[in-house]
């Protein structure tokens, strides 16, 4: 789900930029607010580290295996923090390992990180559920829903770029049935995504708890 | 992964390139690559080649280096840019049965693949050249807030160290019989047992990476961190005159590009 350098033109690259640039900004606003923004700092940069390195793991399905992209999954633990962490884990995940680009920095981190910042808001209303659903359903729900979320959005605006982008003379109506067929092909991965966010969030809740709750 | 992940294996070299000063080197070779990615007109093709190719003769990096980072993400481009010829165009080169070969669709693809070479060459020359704690340093000089340039140097410091644990976690797990589950695995069949003990493996090394932050937080805590000081003013570094010429001549040269680039599109 990385776009790589080359493909998108420049405006787009640089509307990219300019979108990370004021999410980064309100991601930053929003972190600032809280009573001591530095104390977050180390939390986030290891778990951020964490994730780019967790990320490298393949769920097997025979004959193949998937690797998650865990977006959702970084929205629902860390808040506004996905944000700077996603696009940092971008920035090393170019330069490391040569996934996405620099130029499509800005936009994949867009794609992948407003997703995150909505998957964090929809977990959140699982606290609204827990009096009407026992409090491990309503935890899994809404991890499976936040997990699934930040890998459809994302799925689905790789596809709508990629698809729109990069053979300029395909007609509209090919292009829309090619993105439906894409995020149809894709309908299994998002769910994995939501089952593995929902173990994992099950999982922190028995082992660490105070990983899960929201900082003050 | 561990060796690809050596990012600053090639930056203590000799070369005009690496004499480019950080902030300046950085600036330059940025403006040459989002000019190449404006690149759409044949004409600026070769241009942007022959630049590339001579900035990475100039840098001294070997071949080796380029090879082995582009490996992944020209598997990637290519996958992409494939069915470009067989998709896009009017004018029908080659015909077999319902498969048609389209030159529009060949142009597109040969734009795309030198585009994607120029700008990630390009952009591995500026990472092979500059220690990477430099390029943080010239990101933060150039207006990246503190939070990131913090948040990265701290992710970046752990990076090994995590992909060390979980390599060692996932070498424990195997040897407790990770994976051989008593029923044989059929096609397109998620194994939700092995579902659950990966979500434990990556809930395990998240939990150590967060109480990891804790210890490190208190040990940056009684070394001051946080803790707001005047410092005296870090003058920038003096440009040199090298520097200063190298920059000039890319920011002319992207200029360049975009002019032509824009002027192309006008007509």
């Amino acid at each position: 789900m990385h776009i790589p350098d080359g493909i998108l033109p420049a405006q787009v690259c640089a509307g990219g930029y300019a979108m990370t640039g004021l999410a980064t900004w309100y991601a930053l606003r929003q972190i600032n607010h809280k009573p001591d923004p530095t104390a977050e700092i180390p939390k986030g940069a290891l778990l951020t580290a964490a994730f780019f390195v967790a990320s490298s793991i393949y769920i097997p399905i025979p004959p193949a295996s998937v690797h998650l992209i865990l977006n959702g999954l970084l929205g629902v633990m860390l808040g506004y923090f996905a944000f700077p962490a996603i696009l940092i884990g971008l920035f090393f995940q170019a330069i490391v390992l040569g996934h996405g680009g620099l130029t499509t920095l800005g936009v994949n981190a867009v794609m992948m990180g407003i997703p995150a910042v909505l998957a964090y808001h929809l977990f959140r209303l699982h606290d609204h559920f827990d009096r009407r659903l026992p409090a491990r359903w309503s935890l899994a729900i809404f991890a499976f829903l936040g997990g699934g979320l930040g890998l459809g959005i994302t799925a689905l605006s790789f596809f709508t770029l990629v698809v729109a982008t990069v053979p300029a003379d395909f007609d509209s109506a090919a292009e829309k049935t090619a993105i439906v067929g894409l995020l149809l092909t894709h309908l299994p991965l998002i769910g994995i995504e939501g089952v593995f966010t929902a173990l994992l969030v099950l999982f922190l809740q028995r082992v660490k708890p105070e990983l899960l709750k929201e900082s003050p | 992964m561990a060796p690809t992940l050596s990012l600053d294996a090639y930056t203590r070299l000799e070369s005009p390139i690496h004499r480019w000063q950080p902030r300046l080197k950085l600036v330059g070779l940025v403006a040459l690559i989002f000019a190449f990615a404006g690149v759409r007109q044949w004409v600026l093709v070769l241009p942007m080649v022959v630049i590339t190719l001579l900035l990475y003769g100039l840098s001294r990096l070997p071949l080796r280096f380029l090879l082995q980072r582009l490996h992944y993400p020209g598997m990637f481009i290519l996958a992409v840019v494939l069915v470009l010829p067989f998709a896009s165009g009017d004018t029908v080169l080659w015909q077999w049965g319902w498969l048609s070969l389209y030159w529009e669709g060949v142009l597109t693809m040969g734009l795309v693949v030198c585009r994607f070479l120029a700008i990630l060459t390009t952009g591995f020359i500026l990472l092979g050249t500059t220690p990477f704690l430099s390029l943080i340093q010239a990101l933060r000089s150039l207006g990246l807030p503190a939070l990131l340039a913090d948040m990265t140097l701290l992710a970046y410091r752990y990076l090994y160290d995590i992909a060390d644990t979980l390599t060692t976690m996932q070498q424990a797990m195997r040897l407790r019989g990770l994976g051989r589950s008593q029923r044989k695995s059929s096609w397109l069949r998620l194994d939700m047992r092995l579902m659950r003990q990966l979500a434990s493996l990556t809930g395990s090394l998240l939990i150590r990476s967060y109480e990891r932050s804790e210890r490190v937080y208190k040990a940056m805590r009684l070394r001051g961190y946080g803790v707001s000081t005047r410092r005296p003013a870090a003058g920038m570094p003096s440009v040199d005159g090298y520097s200063y010429w190298a920059t000039a001549l890319s920011l002319m040269l992207a200029a360049t590009f975009m002019v032509v680039e824009l002027r192309g599109m006008g007509r």
